[in-house]
């Protein structure tokens, strides 16, 4: 089922451990880090909603059946602060979300990259040591 | 009581309605030289028209500054502006959620890349190397036997049984208390945002985490019964010069700030340092679970907002999608425990 909706299962790179981090949930009861998943579908809805964005998006299978999928990102706010609204990102547009998907089968996962199919980010800057210094 | 109740309301909303405007220069001090002495005085312009202090506006909390001082920077209270530039340089490094290395369990607490997190980029303009200024070593006192069997105890009781259902969940997942919006206020990861408005009588302040308020009055009534518990406890303000005390008490034995109990006493004070900076303190008092009083301090910065409501029940998929999860590892265990028992 899962091959016959182009889900590539993505390859992970290895070894370096990180800080643990707090976010709103635990993500890792959440979603499974054994079900690494890349979806490349069209935007169908995206939610603002709190505590966490989603975007909704349709994924043609290689059968041709379209299976909508949703997409976990972060607060809204953080989006809303940084200019990006419910209509940056519109209905029919092509994106790829790199995340893993839901420990209860469905077809959700979290959105850990998500990019345009040349592989542009949708979501860029934040506090990433490029960014542009507070003040 | 209602009538008392509806008419502080009527004030504070009339107050917010002409909200004064901050004076627009800024002046800002050098960095590591705020005066922290509670008798500076504020300057007349940064005063309200009936002569406050004025602590309005939207501030932010964020800052890579952690609350204690890591190990690694054992004795040093200070950086200097070369080692600051060289902590952040390697927090954000370490941070910088873009990165996709480590393992799979790894990535996936990484949750999403770096747009999403706004946790700061900069160290406290007092290049204090922890928010926890008393102690001395940067570090929250150890709690007493008291507080840790408390916590013990709860934890306890709680393992095994994490997912099964969501009273189990801590209180950030279950939108109760969010991380970072006290009382005591903190940094965290993003929603770092916090208003202040001063009206005749009160203060309010709005913290963006959770969309929380808390309506703060100046006239010196007493705190609440012994009885009444709240989760964000019962606050009272007064002003010491040109210091705002807020002292909080009666908290629920729930919120259990840091292993804290209820009967921890709050101490905030809140000074406005120059145009641009807030000099927020606190000092936590609860001799039943810390083995002394500890206080922190964030010079919080002046941030053009907007503030946005962070309504975290709305959609709140996350709880679900925990407890399912946990459901369906429960199931894919069943078989394999039968067998196994067989």
């Amino acid at each position: 089922m899962r091959t016959k909706l182009a889900v590539l299962v993505a390859s992970i790179g290895l070894l370096f451990a990180v800080a643990p981090m707090w976010a709103h949930h635990a993500f890792t009861a959440e979603f499974d880090a054994k079900q690494p998943i890349k979806l490349r579908g069209t935007v169908a809805k995206v939610e603002l909603i709190n505590p966490h964005s989603w975007i909704h998006i349709d994924v043609k299978g290689e059968d041709g059946q379209v299976v909508r999928w949703m997409v976990e990102g972060g607060t809204p706010n953080t989006l809303l602060r940084r200019g990006f609204t419910k209509t940056s990102l519109p209905v029919g547009t092509e994106i790829i979300a790199d995340g893993y998907r839901a420990k209860d089968g469905s077809n959700r996962a979290n959105g850990r990259d998500i990019t345009f199919p040349d592989g542009r980010k949708i979501f860029l800057g934040g506090s990433s040591p490029d960014a542009p210094p507070e003040k | 009581m209602r009538h008392r109740f509806l008419a502080s309301m009527c004030c504070l909303v009339a107050a917010i309605a002409m909200v004064w405007l901050a004076p627009g220069s800024a002046v800002g001090q050098a960095r590591g030289s705020l005066e922290v002495a509670s008798a500076a005085k504020t300057a007349p312009h940064l005063r309200t028209p009936d002569g406050q202090p004025d602590l309005q506006g939207l501030w932010s909390f964020a800052t890579i500054t952690p609350l204690e001082r890591p190990d690694e920077l054992a004795g040093k209270e200070f950086f200097t502006e070369k080692e600051a530039v060289d902590y952040e340089t390697g927090v954000l490094k370490r941070n910088n959620m873009d990165r996709r290395d480590g393992s799979a369990e790894a990535d996936v607490t990484r949750a999403y890349n770096d747009f999403w997190w706004d946790r700061g980029t900069r160290v406290v303009k007092t290049r204090r190397t922890s928010l926890v200024i008393d102690p001395p070593d940067g570090r929250v006192p150890a709690l007493t036997t008291e507080a840790q069997t408390r916590q013990d105890d709860r934890a306890a009781k709680n393992r095994g049984h994490e997912f099964d259902g969501p009273e189990n969940r801590p209180l950030p997942e279950r939108c109760l208390v969010l991380q970072g919006s006290g009382p005591p206020m903190l940094p965290t990861a993003y929603n770092n945002n916090t208003r202040i408005v001063q009206a005749p009588g009160y203060v309010m302040i709005l913290v963006e985490m959770g969309h929380e308020v808390r309506v703060i009055p100046l006239d010196g009534r007493p705190h609440l019964p012994q009885g009444v518990r709240q989760w964000k406890g019962d606050s009272r303000g007064h002003w010491e010069g040109d210091t705002l005390i807020v002292e909080t008490t009666n908290f629920t034995d729930k919120t259990a700030f840091r292993g804290a109990s209820e009967n921890m006493r709050l101490i905030e004070r809140f000074r406005r340092a120059d145009a641009d900076t807030l000099l927020y303190q606190f000092t936590v008092d609860d001799p039943s679970a810390f083995t002394k009083p500890w206080t922190a301090e964030v010079p919080v910065t002046i941030t053009p907002g907007p503030l946005f409501e962070y309504a975290c029940h709305e959609g709140n998929y996350g709880m679900r999608g925990a407890l399912a999860g946990a459901r369906e590892e429960e199931k894919r265990a069943a078989p394999k425990a039968q067998t196994e028992t067989k």
